[in-house]
């Protein structure tokens, strides 16, 4: 089951003369027709002064072309039963639609004008602004989200990767039709495009409809798309608090981690599948199993084209903050001077690989992974190149991620003043 | 009714336990996932919280096999393992390299039967489900929930938090546990649903020998036998809630049970007629048009003896009054003025896709034949998309004139406090 569901010569690898990717996939099982269109863009390329602007531009694909209006593009969508959504990232944005596969052409020609030929009608920008600005609103009601955002602007400071990808109301309150128009213009081109398409279609059928719908799309000129520059991340570790009457504490640490394409990413995230990942993981059996704290607790490491984070998190109650705070740092930072044995190390990634095969299931997941992988640059051949490294990685190799990683945390709080306080007092 | 073969086998073995599997050729992965009806309906009140409480320690082991260690055997299999609990069922699944499947059900399957529920786990893992009901405490959705279920259900057990309550669960023993266990989890009320690439053969094998010794059942505290409730009228409360930034109004209304899925399924179509998309009627009117909330919603929840149908808005509190006497209005519409070709074309197409795509994985098939196979029978399922099919707009307007009448309601409206 670990072997790579993606190997040729199932998949089909196309570039097109404009320098669209296409990459094809034929699953005859089911009736069912899955494509993403990704670009290669997302809220990592704003400047902080218009943070959220790719999430609301993508928002906004679907409201509207030169020859449609918001309510005709929902018809088409819905008359068929057809699923098309959109989606911004930190490094990426996405369309996705899902169809049966009669009704496919249509649907995907529909996609390919909303890439290419949105208008931004004033009337939706104002509509999806209000919705934008009150959805950021809504964010203080979700505690982990809060707490969240607290970790990620404290650990990243001026990089964009410290802003939630919704934006902020004074960015959003500011987004203009200009500013939506020329960003299309500047970043929405062939060569930064990559279509995958998975699901009862032959590639030749599907390439058609992919040449039919954007083969003339004209790169705009002779430039390369812009390249993306990342300021450095120069902050230092810190405590931060929210005081909120809430029923329970949240408790984060954020350890600044590897990017992508780093030597230590696999490593890192076979340590964020033993210690985070299912109901076997260390932080679940030590804090959780055998110590009652939280119902919730877990970590993640994101994969980011840019320099990541490893987080671990808990709620509790608040009067475990403290013991919540210790517990999650002490199972972290031990596997500096913890050598992991050989069978914990092969547990891990006997998980981590498992679960990866279980999540190619669906036309639409492997859709996402394939595309996800072309339009980071690491390659289809990166789906077996991503196993390999995991099954490569030794205990040392461990210990030592751990030791160049795993130093002093960043610390996120949220609760009620008098238990967060105090914590937040002792560690700043 | 219309059907089609149904592609899956149904076995009772003798001990009275359903199997239902599915052979799917194409796919390495396997699911197990069994079905008990022993969710929060089969507690006495004063238990409330117990079964789900017992799905927590259902994964504390047996005597044979100490806490912990089927968790890791499933997981370093590279399987992932999870349960869930409802009103009307508890469910524990597997998902696995369909190689591995002989070497882990024998372990849910000892979970199952003979759970141990040892007394210091059992207050440990108190102290976890209390965690749980702090989190979905600090959740202003989950209050609105079930403070809209308690006005619609009164005394039916619907109307209680499958979480239960902390006084409550402070107060149970795990000798009451084992009880409540061993009463519930029989083969008369388990349905083992295995699906993926597996044959029907060595499963039906492999089942028989995993799910076998069942204790015999001790006496137990009756459920809380209440009636199917009514609406007299509309009942409206609203609550004040803290760190709230924005309003919600939910319109809820008693469907039918289990006894009537042809009307079950009519109203899943006018639940898509009026808020499934951009252009149904109040997604239209009243988020895209007239911009009078955020978001607009209807449900149609299934359940055994009494489904819900319900309306969620999330809104500023100054439009709660007019948009809920707009839904009003919305509502006796259905019933009175023909729904278009369009619209009921719509809403069918989009249904039948929501099904279409919601059986592509293993997983998805094992949950809908389990959860079928519960709370009715497992073939019925098949009657969905021709039952849809057969609707004449006038069927649905009846249906509408039925159920959804501004006369007798219960609208819940959250607030800033």
């Amino acid at each position: 089951m670990t072997a790579s569901l993606l190997q040729a010569p199932r998949l089909h690898r196309t570039v097109l003369a404009n320098g669209l990717t296409v990459l094809v996939l034929e699953n005859p099982v089911a009736d069912i027709v899955s494509a993403r269109m990704f670009i290669r863009v997302g809220s990592a390329s704003e400047a902080s002064h218009q943070a959220g602007l790719v999430s609301f531009l993508m928002g906004l694909l679907t409201k509207g072309t030169a020859a449609l209006s918001s309510m005709a593009i929902a018809e088409t969508v819905e008359s068929v039963g057809a699923s098309l959504g959109t989606d911004a990232a930190a490094d990426y944005s996405v369309i996705s639609l899902k169809t049966v596969s009669a009704d496919f052409p249509e649907i995907f020609a529909l996609a390919a004008t909303l890439l290419r030929q949105p208008s931004f009608p004033t009337e939706e920008i104002e509509l999806e602004r209000k919705l934008t600005l009150q959805q950021i609103r809504s964010m203080q009601e979700q505690p982990f989200t809060l707490a969240f955002n607290q970790l990620r602007q404290d650990m990243y400071g001026e990089h964009p990767y410290a802003r939630p990808g919704i934006g902020t109301e004074a960015t959003v309150g500011a987004i203009t039709q200009p500013d939506l128009v020329d960003f299309h213009r500047q970043h929405m081109r062939p060569d930064s495009v990559v279509i995958t398409i998975v699901g009862r279609i032959t590639p030749a059928a599907a390439l058609a409809q992919v040449e039919q719908a954007l083969g003339d799309w004209q790169v705009p000129d002779a430039s390369s798309p812009p390249a993306l520059v990342f300021p450095a991340v120069l902050t230092t570790p810190t405590c931060s608090m929210a005081a909120q009457e809430t029923n329970q504490a949240i408790v984060m640490v954020g350890y600044p981690a590897a990017s992508v394409k780093h030597p230590a990413y696999a490593a890192l995230k076979l340590i964020n599948t033993y210690l985070g990942n299912g109901l076997s993981s260390r932080l679940f059996v030590e804090l959780r199993e055998k110590r009652g704290l939280a119902y919730d607790v877990s970590a993640f490491y994101p994969t980011r084209l840019g320099p990541s984070q490893f987080v671990a998190y808990i709620g509790t109650a608040p009067e475990n903050t403290a013991t919540a705070l210790e517990g999650l740092r002490f199972e972290v930072e031990r596997l500096q001077e913890t050598v992991l044995s050989d069978e914990e190390l092969q547990s891990a990634k006997n998980k981590l690989l498992g679960q990866y095969a279980l999540g190619k299931q669906t036309n639409a997941q492997i859709a996402q992974l394939l595309g996800w992988y072309e339009i980071l640059g690491l390659g289809v051949e990166y789906d077996q190149g991503f196993q390999d490294m995991v099954a490569a990685v030794t205990v040392l190799d461990a210990e030592a991620v751990a030791q160049e990683f795993f130093h002093k945390p960043y610390i996120s709080l949220l609760g009620p003043e008098e238990a967060v306080g105090p914590v937040a007092a002792a560690h700043a | 009714m219309n059907s089609v073969d149904f592609p899956a086998s149904v076995i009772r073995l003798e001990n009275g336990l359903t199997l239902i599997h599915q052979e799917i050729a194409a796919t390495p992965v396997v699911v197990a996932d069994v079905w008990v009806r022993a969710g929060a309906i089969t507690e006495p009140a004063e238990w409330a919280g117990m079964a789900h409480f017992l799905e927590h320690m259902i994964f504390k082991g047996t005597d044979q096999l100490p806490p912990g260690i089927f968790d890791y055997a499933i997981e370093t299999h590279g399987g992932m393992t999870n349960a869930a609990t409802s009103h009307d069922y508890a469910h524990f699944f597997i998902t696995i390299a369909a190689d591995m499947l002989p070497q882990t059900l024998p372990y849910l399957a000892d979970l199952l039967l003979h759970a141990a529920i040892p007394a210091d786990e059992f207050s440990r893992e108190r102290q976890v489900v209390l965690e749980e009901i702090r989190q979905a405490q600090d959740d202003p959705d989950w209050l609105g929930y079930q403070a809209m279920s308690e006005a619609v259900y009164q005394d039916h057990p619907y109307g209680r938090p499958v979480l239960g309550t902390a006084e409550i669960l402070q107060r149970r023993s795990p000798e009451e546990m084992r009880c409540f266990h061993q009463a519930h989890y029989q083969p008369d009320k388990m349905t083992v649903v295995i699906a993926g690439g597996i044959a029907l053969e060595p499963t039906v094998a492999m089942v028989k020998h995993a799910f076998r010794g069942f204790a015999s059942p001790p006496p137990c505290p009756a459920a809380a036998v209440a009636p199917v409730p009514t609406l007299p009228g509309v009942r409206r409360e609203i609550l004040h809630l803290p760190r709230l930034e924005q309003s919600r109004l939910t319109m809820a209304w008693l469907g039918p049970g289990i006894d009537q899925l042809e009307t079950a399924y009519g109203l899943d179509l006018l639940a898509a007629i009026l808020a499934e998309g951009r252009t149904s009627r109040l997604v239209r009117e009243l988020r895209e048009d007239r911009q009078l909330v955020q978001d607009i919603g209807a449900g149609f929840s299934m359940q055994r003896e009494c489904s819900l149908f319900t309306i969620q808005a999330w809104l500023d509190g100054g439009d709660i009054d007019r948009v809920e006497a707009i839904v009003c209005d919305r509502i006796s519409e259905l019933a009175a003025k023909p729904i278009s070709d369009a619209e009921m074309a719509r809403a069918k197409r989009l249904l039948c896709n929501d099904y279409a795509f919601s059986t592509e994985a293993p997983g998805q098939l094992a949950g809908l034949y389990g959860y079928y196979g519960t709370i009715a029978a497992a073939d019925r399922c098949l009657a969905y998309v021709p039952t849809l099919q057969q609707y004449k707009e006038a069927d649905l307007r009846n249906l509408a004139a039925q159920y959804l009448t501004p006369l007798r309601y219960v609208s819940t409206i959250l607030r800033p406090a």
